[in-house]
């Protein structure tokens, strides 16, 4: 009896859950299986045809490979930065306070904003970043940040890295209050090194919540859209083309929703895996 | 790829609350205004909107009880042709007049979403206009839009250095690449660059490398072909790759550089040369422009022995085939693209009229002294490939041509793959 009324009170959240994220996989997963261009009037089953298509479309796998190096880079990357400054952020400080609020601006900022001001600073001749290194004398000559094959990449990389790294940096923040005070002071008291400190207990104790960063932070980095979308339009030679901005232009610009289907399922798809895989780590690490 | 399915499905809500939206006020407008006949014009963000505000109010005092309500888009064609092509797909009559880009009228005809507007143009039909954008216009031998402002591709120059060293406009690509270096030689100004163009992977890059292949007599597609194999087309990329790398003419930064991008710099007096639209020239001569008075427009050089041949773009105006008020939206077509209302916008926004006539206005002429270069340029522009697969090859080619300028692959192997993705696309209509 409890049992059916505590199904009651949750079917609302299942229905809703239902309604916005399992219907709507379903259904791309069903469009997947068509041929379907309404503008052409074209719509039809074809089975697995778009998949098969779909395993031999070299720009299906450049952006795919793209998508992965944008993500390994990136993250971890902003995991070594972010813990560096919740390590930072954790000591005791005059004006701590408004430092840890000041750090989290870059995450606050919405990302297409952001993008507009990197562009600026990226911009090859008015940029401020070449301005930079070439005061400080690392560059001759100015750099065309986001028109280079190898740069542009990893342009996007460093725009990354400063918008969300604030971010990793507060979850570990989190977690680094949560070691009581007491593991330290036995560890000071039994002669423990900064060093040893670090590897002994705090890495330990934060694991968990590295393991949390490395989930949303790998999830959201694959799912790289509007980053790229503004900045170089997957551009040059589709060296920053990620999978979300392909299927954009399949689904939006050209309005093939059933190929354009079969990449975002594709994409769904790897994306589960991944978080399947954190979650595993997540559930090893804290079982034992 | 949640988030693509939220994007996906919010894109969704947010085109279904706009289509209600603009239901509810349709209704809402049509019981209140008794008497009253609303017309929706849907059109892109426009420069001084009281421009066309007050050609607006001038239909609607020329037809008392007719309410014209203006719904801007955002500035992206992109996003335009999403809506339209989302909206239409629904059979939406939520707007009846819409401005069209020239490179969807193919698709929209052949989707059905077009009004023919054949039968009420008459026998004349487009007679006037000018040849680009009445092609773009018509679809299997119907008319399916009227021209409203046309656009091309131009040279703009720096008179004051081109005179300095005794050179008038380059013709050929050759000539501008020789004038660019003996000023740039002669300059000796680090930040100082010859040519400049829009190299971006994005729709603009086709429409300049189409410039370059159209001029050296290339074509993009024949019957269901690609025409892209050819001698004349891997020629022209590898003069825009070579304008880079091999005699750096351009500057690296056209790879990454869009229309704004290119026009702040040539604004800014740090470029001999740039390719560009006529938008440009308006704002260099506003005041506090560095380079007022020095910059001059031109035909866009070609290769030798071919005719120049810039880019069309430009808008036309159409109307949906859902309209309630198929008449009276005709009317306001008519209207708008009236050689008086062109003359208008050409002489307050500097929109370059799609009649040959208005070249010739002696008023016109006075207020603006490139109306020769720009009328050469019209004449000459070339549309981009005629196909309701149009947006679907772009999307193909965009990255192909960005590896062939960057020299990511060399262009013969570029034009290849492109070929072979594009006869893909060009196979559809048979099936």
């Amino acid at each position: 009896m409890r049992g059916d009324r505590a199904f009651l009170m949750i079917l609302p959240a299942y229905l809703l859950i239902g309604a916005v994220a399992i219907f709507p996989i379903l259904n791309a997963f069903r469009i997947s299986l068509d041929r379907r261009m309404p503008v052409f009037g074209i719509s039809y089953f074809v089975g697995l045809d778009n998949y098969r298509f779909l395993i031999q479309d070299p720009r299906f796998w450049q952006s795919f490979l793209n998508t992965t190096y944008f993500s390994m880079l990136s993250v971890s990357l902003e995991l070594t930065l972010g813990l560096i400054m919740a390590l930072l952020l954790h000591g005791s400080f005059r004006g701590r306070g408004l430092l840890r609020a000041v750090v989290l601006i870059p995450w606050a900022i919405p990302t297409v904003v952001s993008a507009r001001m990197w562009e600026w600073i990226l911009n090859p001749d008015f940029g401020l970043l070449n301005y930079l290194l070439q005061q400080i004398g690392l560059l001759s000559s100015p750099l065309n940040w986001l028109g280079d094959r190898v740069f542009a990449m990893h342009a996007l990389i460093l725009a990354d890295v400063w918008k969300t790294s604030p971010f990793v940096a507060i979850i570990l923040l989190a977690g680094l209050q949560m070691i009581p005070e007491e593991l330290y002071e036995a560890a000071r008291v039994d002669g423990a090194g900064g060093w040893q400190i670090f590897r002994r207990i705090t890495f330990p104790l934060l694991l968990p919540f590295i393991l949390i960063a490395l989930l949303f932070r790998t999830l959201d980095a694959f799912r790289i859209f509007d980053l790229v979308y503004v900045l170089t339009g997957g551009g040059p030679a589709n060296t920053t083309e990620t999978l979300s901005l392909y299927a954009y232009k399949l689904l939006f610009q050209t309005l093939q929703f059933g190929y354009g289907s079969a990449v975002a399922v594709a994409t769904f798809l790897t994306v589960l895996l991944i978080s399947a895989a954190c979650i595993l780590l997540l559930r090893r690490q804290s079982h034992g | 790829m949640r988030s693509l399915i939220c994007r996906v499905g919010s894109g969704a809500c947010f085109i279904i609350v706009l289509a209600a939206l603009a239901g509810c006020t349709r209704e809402g407008t049509m019981k209140d205004a008794e008497g009253e006949m609303k017309l929706v014009f849907t059109h892109f963000k426009v420069p001084s909107p009281e421009v066309l505000s007050g050609l607006i109010e001038a239909f609607e005092r020329q037809n008392p009880g007719v309410k014209v309500v203006e719904e801007v888009l955002p500035a992206s064609t992109d996003q335009q042709h999403q809506y339209y092509a989302t909206a239409l797909e629904g059979r939406s009559a939520a707007f009846d007049v819409f401005a069209l880009d020239v490179i969807w009228i193919q698709e929209f005809a052949r989707a059905g979403w077009l009004l023919d507007l054949t039968p009420r143009l008459g026998a004349t039909r487009l007679a006037g206009f000018l040849p680009g954008p009445v092609e773009a216009a018509t679809y299997k031998d119907q008319i399916y839009a009227v021209p409203w402002f046309a656009n091309a591709g131009i040279l703009y120059f720096r008179k004051d250095l081109l005179s300095k060293y005794g050179f008038a406009p380059p013709r050929t690509f050759t000539e501008l690449s020789q004038q660019a270096m003996t000023i740039l030689e002669g300059e000796e100004d680090p930040n100082l660059k010859g040519f400049v163009w829009q190299g971006k992977q994005y729709e603009g890059l086709i429409c300049v490398a189409l410039e370059f292949i159209h001029g050296n007599g290339g074509t993009v597609i024949d019957g269901r072909r690609s025409a892209l194999r050819d001698k004349k087309a891997v020629e022209a990329l590898q003069l825009m790759h070579d304008l880079i790398s091999v005699t750096r003419v351009s500057p690296p930064l056209v790879t990454s550089a869009d229309e704004e991008a290119t026009r702040h710099l040539f604004g800014a007096g740090r470029a001999i040369f740039m390719r560009n639209w006529p938008y440009a020239l308006a704002l260099y001569e506003q005041e506090g422009s560095k380079i007022r008075g020095m910059a001059g427009m031109a035909t866009l050089p070609s290769f030798e022995g071919y005719q120049s041949a810039p880019t069309l773009g430009g808008w036309l105006l159409g109307v949906n085939r859902f309209s309630t008020r198929p008449d009276l939206a005709w009317k306001l077509v008519e209207f708008l693209s009236s050689q008086a209302s062109q003359k208008v916008l050409a002489m307050k926004l500097g929109f370059p009229p799609p009649r040959d006539v208005l070249y010739q206005d002696a008023e016109l002429k006075k207020g603006n002294p490139f109306i020769p270069p720009l009328y050469e340029a019209m004449r000459l522009a070339r549309p981009r490939p005629v196909t309701p697969f149009y947006l679907m090859i772009s999307q193909l080619l965009q990255p192909e041509f960005s590896a062939a300028i960057m020299g990511v692959k060399p262009p013969e192997q570029a034009l290849e793959d492109a070929s072979r993705l594009m006869e893909h696309v060009l196979k559809l209509e048979i099936e």
